[in-house]
């Protein structure tokens, strides 16, 4: 039986992960509505970034070679280039577009994304070794938590940090606020939209960045389809959090990291492997009790 | 000097037409009160000038500049600011956050400050609740607070579209009150789309009367605002009335 | 002839016309002779009983769903639960509950079976997840493709995991697709034109608006999505024992991908837009496959590359909603002319 404090561990880092990836989701949809399905992909594509194009069983790391004070921000420009690119061609032109066929758009893209990297290298899942180091394990209050966890964990609360002094004190934090609030009215003060929409891409698109290097040095694999699970609970997690509200992401994501490594810990062995059923059935269940969601935000505008 | 030209216009939603070919001017420093009952096309009109409304056909001119076809934030950033109906506070930004949202598109950092400080001056109910979240503030406070935050924009030329809507009567005094001065002062051009036409005939200035779309009285408010020329306009009477610009 | 009767009269034409039309292709792709066409042809009828089965559901109440491919698989699974020899299920599937490990049903109510349970099911989950609002909803349906994933993909004693289950008993060809896919079109025109159905339409527009005039949004998706869930679970049985082996990732996000692309392309609003979509896709898929597998031009051998297909269909996708997010149908139905429903002579009245 796992102690607590590594279940703590566990918890902390896996909820940094959803959470992460819920900002991005959240950060998004509380712009422009939009429910972004190709942010999995853009995490994949980052991952995929890191090494060289080849359909070889092996990766050769690529970009992934250069040291982390050059790597990371590299990365993080990599995501948000993507998603910004990604809003220039394509959903620019959906701007006035009702938000079901915004969200259907992006499935199509993540879709598209995901099969030009299978193209590019193959649908085996390919072992890559990103800072291995960061997998010794530290004895800390009893538990043997791995380097990364640790790591996940405080640059989860970096990050978050980080956004939440740019929201609060910067221009382009400020105008997101309004336009989340009422894009037309911050128009007609004269905030650009095409700005305020630009900035919450890059700003999504470099957290699925983030997630991709963790993601990578976690599981040493760097796999087509490894986007997809992440981001599906990264959308539940912005479900439960009240869709719109960044807080409210962010709390569902530990939630469901918590849930999740409970599951785990505590279902009967054979019950294991239904373990993301189990996750995904209470998520259901909760909405049933609550379906403008846990957290739900104070703007009572119907957000459909 | 003519400030605004509108020619022309027709705005339509769908099978809907709002506005139908309407033409007038505004003088630089005018104030210019847009009144006629519901569905007079009034707000469609200010929606129109101000970019959120779709124009079919006909030409909007502000100080030379042609404004239809451009986007919201592009005509706000050449002078133009917008109080809109019901006045949308950014409830959950602070007082002073919702003040200075419009002040991206100006540069002069301390004019700014200075501009801030003159509103806390008028409305002082803002400078001291400057830090709660605008959502907390009451109907006339709000209103106070997104004349405020369209005066912050240091627009030449200023619409507002029904500031009296669900006030009492003593706070809309109020408003108007520190509207005027704040126009003398600044030396801004007015257009107000008020239900009240005893009010606008009140406080004064030019009228515009709307009916089904098109210009049916424009005149004296004083004159204007009385119960017959209102009365021929409300029930059609009045022939439309095109102005040359 | 009053007004009224004349709109219904039209409306009840698309059925009948859109029947007709998948008939003469059958007859034509039948009767050419060709295995591979007919074979074809079988694939683009399943289809056309898949998307108009969730055209019943997202075209009607505007809410996407995700989770058919879900519904497809129960359906699937349960068809083939009921036909599979009694000794095959004891060797690869001893987690049966005894009756059903000795049942041995004709393929027809079986495939009604299918279509009950994923019916079922469809309450079920309908229940708790269409009181989100569409949007949330869509991404519960997702919630629930994953759940049925994750249970049919693990549960080996009942479902073989992701091993397949083989020796379905392959009965469906053209024809009895072509029957299943008429009933769907039939039903689904029928729903549309219910009451049900025109309030919920209502509702597509303007969920608020629609509300607040008495309309309960949330008993008439239930309902339709409990009729869409019968024909996908249907539509299930039928690839299953189209192919005759079963595997829980045929059942996953490349299958919803089409689906939902069929359904965009033709127009998500209309009937005729989901049959139109399954036509175009399926011929363009046909095309894409072949160049996957390369022509040979002289000495050389051109191709394009394998995973171009999905590139294609979803870059196609992207633009149609760009250009003409309505789809080719532009939502509107293929009727037949009012005009022929008057008697001669008799004016039309507004």
């Amino acid at each position: 039986m796992t102690s607590l404090s590594q279940l703590f561990f566990d918890a902390a880092s896996l909820g940094g992960i959803y959470a992460l990836a819920a900002l991005g989701i959240a950060l998004i949809f509380g712009v422009m509505n939009l429910v972004n399905f190709a942010h999995g992909e853009y995490i994949t594509f980052c991952v995929f970034a890191l090494i060289v194009p080849s359909t070889d069983a092996a990766a050769h790391l690529f970009l992934g070679k250069a040291p982390a004070i050059v790597l990371v921000p590299v990365m993080l420009m990599i995501g948000g280039g993507l998603a910004v690119l990604s809003e220039a061609l394509i959903f620019r032109r959906l701007r006035n577009a009702t938000p079901v066929t915004m969200m259907i758009a992006s499935f199509a893209l993540g879709f598209v994304l995901q099969y030009a990297l299978l193209a590019a290298y193959g649908g085996r899942p390919k072992a890559v070794s990103l800072w291995p180091g960061l997998n010794t394990p530290v004895e800390l209050l009893g538990a043997s938590v791995p380097l990364l966890q640790l790591l996940v964990i405080g640059v989860t609360v970096a990050i978050l940090v980080i956004l939440f002094l740019l929201l609060r004190h910067t221009r382009l934090g400020l105008e997101m606020r309004a336009a989340a609030e009422n894009f037309t009215m911050a128009r007609m003060l004269g905030v650009k939209a095409n700005r305020v929409i630009t900035g919450a891409f890059a700003i999504s698109g470099a957290l699925a960045a983030a997630v991709a290097l963790i993601l990578v040095t976690q599981t040493g694999v760097a796999d087509v389809r490894m986007g997809g699970p992440v981001m599906l609970v990264a959308f539940i997690a912005t479900v439960i959090g009240g869709m719109g509200s960044l807080p409210g992401a962010v709390a569902a994501g530990f939630l469901l990291g918590a849930a999740s490594v409970m599951l785990q810990a505590f279902l009967p062995l054979d019950a294991r492997p239904f373990r993301d059923a189990f996750l995904y059935s209470l998520v259901i269940g909760c909405l049933l009790l609550r379906p403008q969601g846990l957290f739900a935000s104070a703007s009572a505008k119907p957000r459909v | 000097m003519t400030k605004l030209a509108i020619n022309d216009l027709t705005v339509r939603y769908g099978k809907l037409t709002a506005l139908d070919d309407l033409s007038f001017a505004v003088e630089e420093g005018a104030r210019v009160f847009i009144s006629g009952p519901n569905g007079a096309g009034k707000s469609s009109l200010l929606k129109a000038i101000a970019g959120v409304a779709p124009t079919a056909h006909g030409r909007i001119e502000m100080d030379g500049d042609i404004l239809n076809g451009a986007s919201p934030e592009s005509i706000a950033r050449k002078g133009l600011s917008m109080v809109p109906e019901g006045r949308e506070v950014f409830g959950q930004l602070t007082i002073e956050e919702n003040l200075m949202i419009g002040t991206g598109i100006r540069r002069d950092r301390s004019a700014v400050a200075e501009d801030l400080w003159e509103i806390y001056n008028a409305f002082p109910i803002l400078g001291e609740r400057r830090h709660a979240n605008a959502g907390a503030l009451s109907g006339g406070q709000q209103q106070m607070l997104v004349i405020g935050r369209a005066l912050m924009t240091n627009p030449k030329l200023m619409m507002i579209d029904e500031p009296s809507l669900g006030l009492a009567p003593k706070i809309v005094d109020q408003v108007y009150d520190t509207l005027l001065e704040l126009q003398a002062l600044k030396g801004l051009t007015l257009l107000i789309v008020e239900q009240s036409s005893a009010r606008a005939a009140r406080v004064g200035g030019r009228m515009i009367l709307m009916r089904g779309g098109r210009i049916v009285g424009d005149g004296d408010a004083a004159e204007l605002g009385a119960e017959d020329s209102l009365r021929d306009a409300y029930f059609g009477q009045s022939k439309p009335v095109k102005e040359a610009s | 002839m009053h007004h009224h009767t004349l709109m219904r009269l039209r409306s009840y034409s698309t059925p009948v016309l859109l029947s007709l039309a998948l008939l003469a292709l059958t007859v034509l792709a039948v009767g050419l002779g060709d295995k591979a066409l007919g074979r074809a042809m079988a694939e683009l009828l399943i289809r056309v009983t898949l998307v108009v089965g969730l055209w019943i559901f997202v075209g009607n109440s505007g809410v996407i769903s995700f989770g058919h491919a879900g519904y497809m698989c129960i359906g699937a699974y349960m068809s083939a639960w009921l036909t599979l020899k009694p000794t095959m299920k004891a060797l690869l599937l001893p987690g049966l509950p005894d009756w059903l490990a000795q049942a041995q049903w004709p393929v027809f109510p079986a495939a009604i079976a299918g279509g009950l349970l994923a019916a079922v099911v469809g309450l079920i989950s309908g229940a708790a997840i269409l009181r989100l609002s569409g949007i949330a909803a869509s991404i519960a349906t997702f919630a629930f493709l994953a759940i049925v994933n994750t249970v049919y993909s693990n549960w080996e004693d009942v479902t073989g995991a992701t091993s397949s289950v083989v020796g379905l008993p392959r009965y469906v060809d053209a024809w009895v697709a072509l029957a299943w896919a008429v009933a769907a079109i039939a039903v689904a025109s029928l729903y549309a034109n219910s009451g049900s159905g025109l309030a919920l339409r209502a509702t597509r527009e303007d969920e608020v608006a629609a509300q607040s005039s008495g309309v309960n949004m949330y008993r008439h998706r239930l309902l339709s999505l409990v009729i869409s869930t019968f024909f996908t679970g249907v539509a299930g049985a039928l690839l299953g024992h189209y192919i005759g082996v079963l595997n829980p990732d045929s059942f996953y996000l490349g299958l919803t991908f089409i689906a939902l692309a069929m359904l965009v392309v033709g127009g998500i609003g209309s009937l005729t837009g989901a049959v139109v979509g399954v036509v175009v896709l399926s011929a363009a898929i046909e095309a894409l496959v072949r160049m996957e597998q390369g022509i040979e031009v002289g000495q050389t051998h051109l191709s394009i590359p394998n995973g171009a297909q999905e590139i294609v269909i979803g870059v196609a996708m992207i633009v149609i909603l760009i250009l003409r997010p309505s789809g080719l149908t532009k939502g509107r139905e293929w009727a037949l002319s009012g005009r022929l429903f008057q008697k001669r002579g008799q004016a039309k009245r507004a």
